[in-house]
């Protein structure tokens, strides 16, 4: 019984895996547990587990093929074993199968219209159909990779229009999207113009002349991490409204507390504290009392969720992007271990070695930028979260006690709230809080 | 935006005006037919017919009536029945510096000539590397008309458009027969030129314009409009019509395009529709498979993919033998009630 092995969904902003590497060559002996390739995801580099025995009969995709979640790479099965229906069951390139059109009734030929497949056979000298190879994702595809039927003329203007075709509603046989369902759409967008449909200004190349053999430009591929960095927060930018608060807090004593903490730390051989861990366990013990912050405005289900624990996005940059591991229930953990944890999500999101789990799931993020001398920020909500906190440097300022002028240490801390659940007043109360625990700290170690 | 078309006034087939002069007759097909090769042998003394019953009967079907006693014996010629024979005269008198039009009484004739019509006159020039011209015309009834049963019914535009070398002519008003079979008898090329028993009788308004000749290789815009192209030759240009006027009733605007000519195809003027209309649908009386309509199908979707908003669909004959039975004939002829259902599918009417 032969096998069909998938690619796996690795993430739950996964769309579509990127093959990097086969570990097993056709015709060997795979058992269960094994290693097949590893798959990189637009989060990280994971393994893909063989589930099964058996020989690797057919890799159905070569390393560095991008293709969507369902889409058959490989057939396991026992030597010599007829694949044909696997193939043939997959043979649209995406998993799906699709409806045959209707056959035309006015004629009687019979010969039944097969369906389209996005992969187009290109015939060679002998009459023999070359080897398919899949195609990338094409546009029109939903989330699962399934095709989106519509017509060819649908798709152009939807182009065109900048107009995804995941929004329209078709009309046709079987659904399939017309030309009427795409301008309705278009129609509907100019009533309510929605924004994120600005085109970007064309690129003016130089009017300078530049010698012949220097190129104007250097192209690389975008990576799958950029690709969803780019999708996701350009759906909260466009999507959720935001605000942005800003106070400065007098940081004097945290710096003070981490210190004393820090050579405690060094004398029991425990993990150093860094500031931002004391940011993280202030803004988990606010969230925990204000449930609005720590919610997720869930348009599609109708409904704001509160969620009952507090776990804190960190946002890390990488040389790939930028990753938030989570801090899971840093409301109930002590600062050391929170530091403990941050450094080695940190470590671990570097060498783009993070499970699932250990970067998704985030109640609240807070990035930071302070160590690059930067002041103050504004940060984009990281979905599907309602606040995001811009944590700028520590700077050592005048500031103004009891009418003297005197030294003194501030930071500047900017919230971004989704005002579709966040209000002024309690982004404003939200922040007191932090500030309270900044100033305040002995209350951390409470 | 594409802008939507909005469905206007009807333009109706009494109202086409064909742009030519007014210098205008009313004659039957069989009468402009006529008057293309008589005009054409009286300009060119090196042309004449040949065929059965051609002469001393006035043609089976009454096509070259007189045309024995204007020209004599020596131009219009009665043939045994021996299509391979007659047909291959044809051929090396064409090859020769005459000009034959050589008639069949019926399509389905010529396939006892076949090896001629196929292998002799479209390859000849080619084979002899220019050295040899073949500027002959095989003309005749083509195609299904009421009860003639299978051996007397096929459709064989297709077929001789796949053999290269062949021109094939397949008009469908007696206006255009006049002018393209003029056109063809001046060609240096073997052109197959098709016309139908049921169309002989037809009456319409014909150029008497000295001279008149239309160009193999145009289509004529018989009908315009915005909503859904409809492309028919001969015959089933007809049906087109009737289908169009029945789709105006119910607002919608079909273009109706008759390519007249089937190879060379004016494939241009056909996709400038579709990318006007977004959809096609082709009538074609042939048996469906690899028929007219299947060729004009793939090259609309190679040159106007994009503009597809629906699957191009075809009204044609069953793939069977034609029957004889006038109620199975019926039901074996596309008809114009199919056309709106193709219309409406390609439309997504309610």
């Amino acid at each position: 019984m032969a096998i069909p092995i998938e690619m796996p969904k690795l993430s739950d902003t996964m769309e579509e895996g990127v093959l990097s590497a086969w570990l097993v060559d056709e015709g060997e002996e795979v058992s269960s547990g094994d290693i097949l390739a590893q798959v990189e995801t637009d989060k990280a580099t994971m393994d893909l587990e063989a589930f099964d025995e058996g020989i690797l009969l057919k890799k159905m995709i070569e390393e560095g093929d991008a293709v969507p979640i369902g889409q058959l790479i490989a057939v396991i099965g026992e030597e010599g074993e007829d694949i044909s229906d696997i193939l043939s069951e997959h043979d649209d390139g995406t998993g799906a199968a699709e409806e045959p059109e209707p056959a035309d009734e006015s004629s009687d030929d019979a010969a039944a219209q097969t369906p389209d497949t996005d992969a187009v056979e290109e015939p060679v000298g002998d009459g023999q159909l070359s080897d398919r190879t899949p195609e990338p994702v094409p546009a029109g595809t939903d989330a699962e990779g399934r095709r989106i039927k519509a017509s060819p003329l649908a798709r152009r203007i939807a182009d065109e229009h900048d107009v995804d075709l995941l929004q329209v509603d078709g009309s046709g046989p079987e659904g399939r999207i017309v030309r009427r369902d795409v301008e309705a759409r278009i129609e509907e967008r100019e009533r309510a113009p929605e924004p994120a449909q600005t085109p970007q200004p064309a690129m003016e190349t130089p009017s300078y002349d530049l010698p012949d053999d220097e190129a104007l430009y250097e192209s690389e591929n975008i990576s799958q991490m950029r690709k969803t960095i780019a999708r996701r927060l350009a759906e909260s930018k466009y999507s959720s409204p935001h605000f942005y608060l800003t106070v400065d807090i007098d940081v004097e004593r945290a710096v003070e507390l981490r210190s004393e903490l820090n050579e405690l730390a060094e004398q029991q051989d425990r993990a150093k504290i860094s500031f931002n861990d004391l940011i993280t366990k202030a803004c988990a013990l606010s969230l925990k009392n204000h449930p609005y912050v720590n919610a997720s405005y869930l348009a599609d289900e109708g409904e704001i969720r509160k969620h009952n624990h507090v776990h804190i996005g960190i946002a890390v940059a990488i040389d790939e992007g930028l990753i938030t591991p989570v801090v899971r229930n840093a409301d109930r953990k002590g600062l050391t271990e929170i530091a403990r944890e941050t450094r080695e999500l940190a470590e671990r999101a570097r060498n783009r070695d993070l499970e699932p789990e250990e970067f998704e799931g985030a109640t609240f993020t807070t990035s930071n930028l302070g160590m690059f001398g930067v002041e103050e920020f504004t940060a984009i909500i990281n979905p599907p979260n309602s606040a995001i906190l811009a944590i700028g440097e520590i700077r050592d300022t005048p500031v103004v006690e009891d009418g003297e002028v005197v030294p003194g240490k501030r930071m500047k801390v900017t919230l971004s709230c989704d005002h579709r659940v966040v209000d002024g007043a309690l982004g404003a109360q939200f922040l007191d809080s932090v500030r309270s625990y900044l100033e305040e700290p002995m209350n951390l170690l409470l | 935006m594409i802008p939507k078309s909005a469905p206007g006034p009807s333009t109706p087939q009494s109202e086409f005006q064909i742009p030519h002069s007014n210098d205008m007759a009313t004659l039957q097909f069989r009468e402009a037919l006529r008057a293309a090769m008589t005009e054409e042998m009286e300009r060119d003394e090196n042309i004449f017919l040949i065929g059965e019953e051609v002469a001393e009967y006035d043609g089976a079907y009454k096509v070259s009536k007189g045309m024995l006693d204007q020209f004599g014996s020596d131009r219009v010629i009665d043939s045994p029945i021996s299509e391979l024979g007659f047909a291959g005269l044809g051929i090396g008198a064409a090859m020769n510096g005459l000009r034959p039009i050589v008639e069949f009484m019926t399509f389905n004739f010529s396939f006892v000539a076949f090896d001629q019509v196929i292998n002799n006159a479209p390859n000849m020039r080619y084979m002899s590397g220019g050295q040899f011209d073949v500027p002959i015309v095989f003309r005749g009834p083509n195609g299904a008309a009421g009860q003639l049963a299978a051996t007397h019914s096929n459709s064989t535009e297709a077929l001789y458009s796949n053999f290269p070398g062949l021109k094939v002519v397949a008009p469908s008003i007696p206006d255009d027969g006049k002018g393209l079979l003029k056109s063809a008898i001046r060609d240096d090329d073997p052109v197959v030129f098709l016309e139908s028993e049921l169309m002989y009788g037809m009456k319409d308004e014909v150029s008497e314009e000295a001279d008149y000749t239309i160009p193999l290789g145009t289509a004529r815009v018989a009908r315009e409009g915005d909503d859904v192209t409809i492309v028919a030759h001969s015959k089933s240009y007809h049906v087109a019509l009737q289908a169009a006027d029945q789709l105006a009733e119910q607002g919608y605007e079909a273009e109706v395009i008759d390519p007249r000519t089937i190879k060379p195809l004016d494939i241009e003027t056909i996709v400038q529709s579709v990318v006007k209309t977004n959809r096609l649908v082709v009538v074609d009386e042939s048996n469906p498979f690899a028929s007219v309509a299947s060729e004009v199908t793939h090259q609309v979707q190679d040159r106007a993919f994009d503009y597809l908003d629906a699957p191009i669909l075809r009204v044609t004959a069953p793939d069977t033998p034609a029957p004889y039975a006038p109620n199975l004939m019926d039901e074996y002829m596309p008809s114009a009630e199919e056309t709106v259902d193709a219309c409406r599918r390609v439309l997504y009417a309610e």
